[in-house]
């Protein structure tokens, strides 16, 4: 039956694989206008905080709590990417990482409001609150053959599926899309854009305040699926492990965010031994990475590749009928 | 109390200060910001604590072996991350990107050489003190100081009037020029990313002896207070270095005296985006277009 092929392990890796696709798709969109943020880490912990405290202490509804995170990510966004329009690529980098070591110390230093270093335990579990808003109406797992916590892994599963596919659909459009094409525009050339007619600033605080909200809903799912946080979870490593999964995987497409984060996800929790190298792993990864490949494994000619040689496929398949 | 206050900012300053111009000489030449600068600052305090507390030698020979060892990671550095990536076009970002995996793998590195958490670093000066008039001043702190400060000088001097110095200051300002006028440039850069190693290799082992801890992520955060000071001062820019780290090092005595010590740390990251916003060619820079 159901019950047998779901194994609660499989689907909380996977659920983490989904998360961090959000992440490398938060880096990638920034990157897509030419900035590089170093901030991830600190938006995702806006996010995590916003909602991990509303729902913990107001039992503010899970999705009010985070929409609300999100929502405030998005505005921190707003704010460190308005006068970061000054800087130069690798001023904003490290203006980014400042932001993200802010949030950090402050959350360390607010023990009366965030608990501090030892974090905020509780927090409501997503699959949890949505099975017993079934079971009012009288759902209940067994009849998909299900236990109840096979049932709560599930259902974050599909839900954080559903999240990502949205998300991936939309940015793929959005790339061709009039706003995509100003954003490899001012990547290309930030003059030649300007000259073109197209407004810099407002393109460039929206991919960054974008990158921004991404970061901040994953850091919100991040919270909700492991009910418990803290600041440990958002350091630089964090920001570094983000970066890789774009930069890996690829900054130009957003196949890239999927491929790098799957696999790097999974490549720990294959191999066991990998795991305590991890972090070296992810240094050497950067430099061969921009040493011979800075595009990442996939590119846009990758794509276009694969592209081909389906609508080949496709032709062939008329034909023979 | 106002007296040791001022003179605790001062030694820190001074460290931050060394830090700080490993940053401006590599900017000054390369013009990238390189990240691992502060991993490879930390293998030197490391150096120190092997050196002095682990197998018992005396301290000169930690400041030899600190030296050499970020010698070679300087060389190793430029050679595998720095120098396939020149003359390419594309994004001056991939330094950048490249530089912090480095450090990443550094961090984690040092981690499994050396052990997580704090080493404790013990010398035969780490005690001693003297007082004048209601004042405790220990030897360390003066030591520290004056080996900033000739460090400084011999910078200033090389990169003023030696041949060296010229061609160095010849490739930053202008690569291709220097290089038509028969400056090896890549040799000088070789020569600048070494020497900024080892400076940071040395302020390393100053750190050991002024905290008398070391552990594999305080790369990190000197690191981060070394760019706040080059950001403060200026980028490629020695004087800006020297009085960002007085500045830096003053201001966080300052906060941890008015008892906000847990905010210690965040004092650099303020910095660096106050000034960025202010005033983004910092206290000494010139505007460029």
């Amino acid at each position: 039956m159901l019950g047998e092929l779901i194994n609660p392990y499989y689907l909380q890796v996977a659920s983490f694989i989904l998360i961090n696709i959000i992440l490398g798709l938060s880096i990638y969109v920034t990157l897509a206008s030419g900035q590089l943020s170093l901030g991830s880490a600190g938006f995702m912990a806006v996010g995590a905080y916003t909602t991990a405290l509303l729902t913990t202490n107001f039992e503010v509804p899970l999705l009010v709590g985070i929409l609300a995170g999100v929502m405030l990510a998005g505005i921190f966004g707003i704010i460190v990417g308005i006068p970061s329009l000054r800087l130069r690529g690798v001023f904003l980098a490290i203006a980014t990482l400042g932001f993200g070591e802010i949030v950090r110390v402050f959350i360390v230093n607010t023990e009366s409001l965030t608990k501090g270093a030892i974090g905020i335990s509780g927090i409501p579990q997503l699959g949890r609150e949505i099975l017993d808003k079934l079971e009012v109406i009288g759902f209940d797992p067994e009849i998909l053959g299900l236990k109840a916590n096979q049932f709560t892994f599930l259902i974050v599963f599909i839900l954080l599926l559903i999240i990502v596919i949205v998300l991936v659909c939309f940015f793929s459009r959005q790339k061709n899309s009039r706003v995509g094409r100003a954003f490899s525009a001012i990547n290309m050339d930030e003059q030649a854009a300007a000259s073109m007619g197209i407004n810099v600033t407002y393109y460039k605080v929206l991919s960054f305040t974008q990158g921004a909200m991404l970061a901040g809903l994953a850091g919100a799912l991040y919270a909700h699926v492991l009910s418990y946080i803290s600041p440990a979870d958002f350091t630089y490593h964090k920001a570094v492990e983000i970066l890789t999964f774009s930069v890996f995987g690829g900054s130009e497409v957003v196949g890239g965010a999927i491929f790098g984060a799957t696999f790097l996800t999974l490549l720990p929790e294959t191999l066991r031994a990998i795991s305590e190298y991890r972090y070296m792993i992810y240094g050497i990864l950067l430099v061969v990475m921009m040493a011979y490949r800075p595009q990442g494994v996939i590119d846009e000619q990758m794509m276009r590749w694969f592209k081909r040689r389906k609508g080949r496929r496709q032709q062939h398949g008329t034909e023979n009928k | 109390m106002f007296l040791e206050q001022l003179i605790n900012g001062i030694t820190t300053g001074s460290i931050y200060a060394i830090v700080a111009l490993g940053y401006t000489l590599v900017f000054g030449v390369l013009g990238i910001i390189n990240m691992a600068h502060g991993e490879i600052f930390m293998f030197g305090a490391f150096m120190g604590v092997v050196i002095t507390s682990t197998l018992g030698l005396p301290l000169w020979l930690a400041f030899v072996a600190a030296a050499v060892i970020t010698a070679i990671l300087g060389y190793l550095l430029e050679r595998l991350a720095l120098r396939p990536l020149r003359n390419r076009p594309d994004s001056h970002l991939a330094p950048l990107i490249s530089t912090i995996g480095v450090s990443i793998f550094l961090e984690n590195l040092a981690d499994k050489l050396f052990g997580s958490g704090n080493h404790p670093v013990q010398n035969s000066l780490s005690e001693a003190s003297f007082t004048i008039g209601s004042v405790n001043i220990y030897v360390v702190q003066i030591v520290i100081f004056c080996i900033s400060i000739a460090l400084m000088i011999a910078l200033s001097y090389w990169l003023l009037k030696t041949k060296g110095g010229k061609a160095l200051r010849a490739t930053a300002e202008n690569l291709e020029t220097a290089s038509l006028l028969g400056v090896n440039t890549k040799r000088v850069i070789m020569v600048t990313v070494v020497l900024a190693s080892v400076i940071g290799g040395i302020a390393g082992i100053l750190v050991g002896m002024a905290f008398s801890s070391v552990n594999p992520q305080m790369g990190l955060s000197f690191g981060l207070k070394g760019l706040a000071i080059i950001i403060l001062g200026g980028m490629g820019n020695v004087k800006g270095a020297m009085v960002g780290g007085m500045i830096l090092g003053l201001s966080e005595t300052l906060v941890v005296a008015l008892g906000y010590s847990g905010y210690r740390d965040a004092i650099a990251f303020i910095m660096i985006i106050v000034i960025l916003l202010l005033r983004p060619q910092g206290l000494f820079g010139t505007k460029t277009a």
